[in-house]
């Protein structure tokens, strides 16, 4: 069975709202989500770990995961590594600040220029971290190729949880359904060569169940809906080739 | 100096980092701690609430709690209330942008001045409801007197 290609970093900022280095966690993750990695990474708000459900808890399992944290509490390493896996990297801003001889980081809403060198330093850290897992070696040419990429599919739906985590909605047994991950594993398969056949939905159905709940009940319907949708993505692929 | 009931009133904001929904919890959740209601109000990181933190957990069982959610999973809400805390107001940004259409957030690490309208608005809303509920709370401590 094909594994789910290691394309993207999760960041996830504590945000800690009551101190400084909390917004320099938000703003940190945000500068390398939005300009320094764009396309490498996704953020993940910390709390749907537990208000959110299995699409957040399953994030780790896709990608691995960089926290930030504000102090020494450490709550978005600890949360994640206790509701999802382990994170891949942690930073701690009070310990980077220390390290680079950043003092008097100050007002948590606006940040004064400490607090904005602690951005850019925890930036680079972060985008260093995201390449060392992405094993990135020519990093502009294959930024320059994935986005080249990205432009030419059309976009997929994400999760609503806002981690980037791609979805498809399949009308199952007459109910729509969000099958989560199933964009990136048909990529996998069709890049693989495999034909739209009953075989490739049963080993699609496998690896889907990994990130969805699957009723057995349901199955046949799943396998259906999911053999109609990677036909659909096929002949899609083949009309853009 | 403390507010008429003499115990402050937490403010918890979502943490959302996806949507300038969440940034206008964050801000609106600024905008009564430290400019409209100071002396009533202190803030309490959700994040410390998603580990369990002690002291966080004490503070918010112990006054009364406005949570501010981004998004309609209400992350805040649902925390605070597994966390042992009283919620007195409840508020989605949604709730108060489908009030105000014109106010249409924009940005995520800085919002465009729409989103911080938004943000004033609903916190200015939120003070009415502090301070009645401060209002209450002195009632209350008056007929136990």
């Amino acid at each position: 069975m094909p594994e789910i290609p290691q394309k993207k970093v999760g960041i996830i900022a504590c945000s800690g709202e009551e101190i400084a280095e909390g917004t320099v966690t938000r703003l940190a993750a945000l500068k390398v989500l939005h300009e320094m990695r764009r396309g490498d990474t996704v953020t993940l708000c910390l709390p749907l770990f537990l208000a959110g459900g299995e699409g957040e808890r399953t994030f780790a399992r896709f990608y691995p995961t960089i926290t930030v944290d504000g102090c020494r509490l450490r709550c978005a390493a600890r949360a994640t590594e206790r509701y999802s896996a382990q994170p891949a990297e942690s930073i701690v801003i009070t310990e980077v600040a220390a390290e680079l001889g950043i003092e008097g980081i100050a007002n948590r809403r606006n940040l004064n220029e400490s607090g904005r060198r602690a951005v850019d330093a925890t930036a680079e850290i972060i985008a260093g971290f995201v390449d060392r897992l992405l094993e990135k070696k020519d990093l502009d040419q294959e930024r320059d190729g994935e986005s080249a990429q990205v432009g030419a599919q059309t976009t997929p739906g994400t999760c609503s949880c806002g981690s980037g985590i791609q979805v498809s909605n399949l009308e199952i047994d007459g109910k729509l359904t969000k099958v989560i991950a199933l964009p990136i594993l048909m990529e996998q398969f069709n890049m693989e060569g495999r034909p739209a056949d009953q075989a490739v939905a049963i080993d699609l159905l496998a690896q889907a169940r990994v990130y969805n709940k699957v009723p057995l009940e349901s199955e046949p319907g799943w396998l259906a809906a999911i053999q109609q949708e990677y036909a659909s993505y096929c002949c899609a692929k083949r009309g853009k080739s | 100096m403390m507010n008429k009931s003499g115990r402050k009133m937490v403010v918890v904001p979502c943490s959302g980092i996806g949507k300038p929904f969440g940034t206008v919890s964050r801000e609106a959740a600024y905008n009564l701690v430290e400019d409209l209601r100071p002396d009533a109000t202190r803030l309490v990181a959700l994040s410390k609430l998603v580990l369990g933190d002690e002291e966080a957990r004490a503070t918010v069982a112990a006054s009364p709690v406005i949570t501010i959610d981004g998004c309609k999973m209400n992350c805040a809400a649902k925390m605070v209330r597994e966390s042992g805390g009283t919620i007195a107001k409840e508020v989605a940004v949604q709730e108060i942008h489908r009030q105000h259409k014109e106010l249409r957030p924009e940005g995520i690490a800085h919002l465009n001045p729409e989103g911080q309208q938004l943000a004033r608005v609903l916190a200015e809303e939120l003070v009415t409801e502090i301070d009645a509920l401060d209002r209450t709370d002195c009632k209350e401590e008056g007929s136990h007197a």
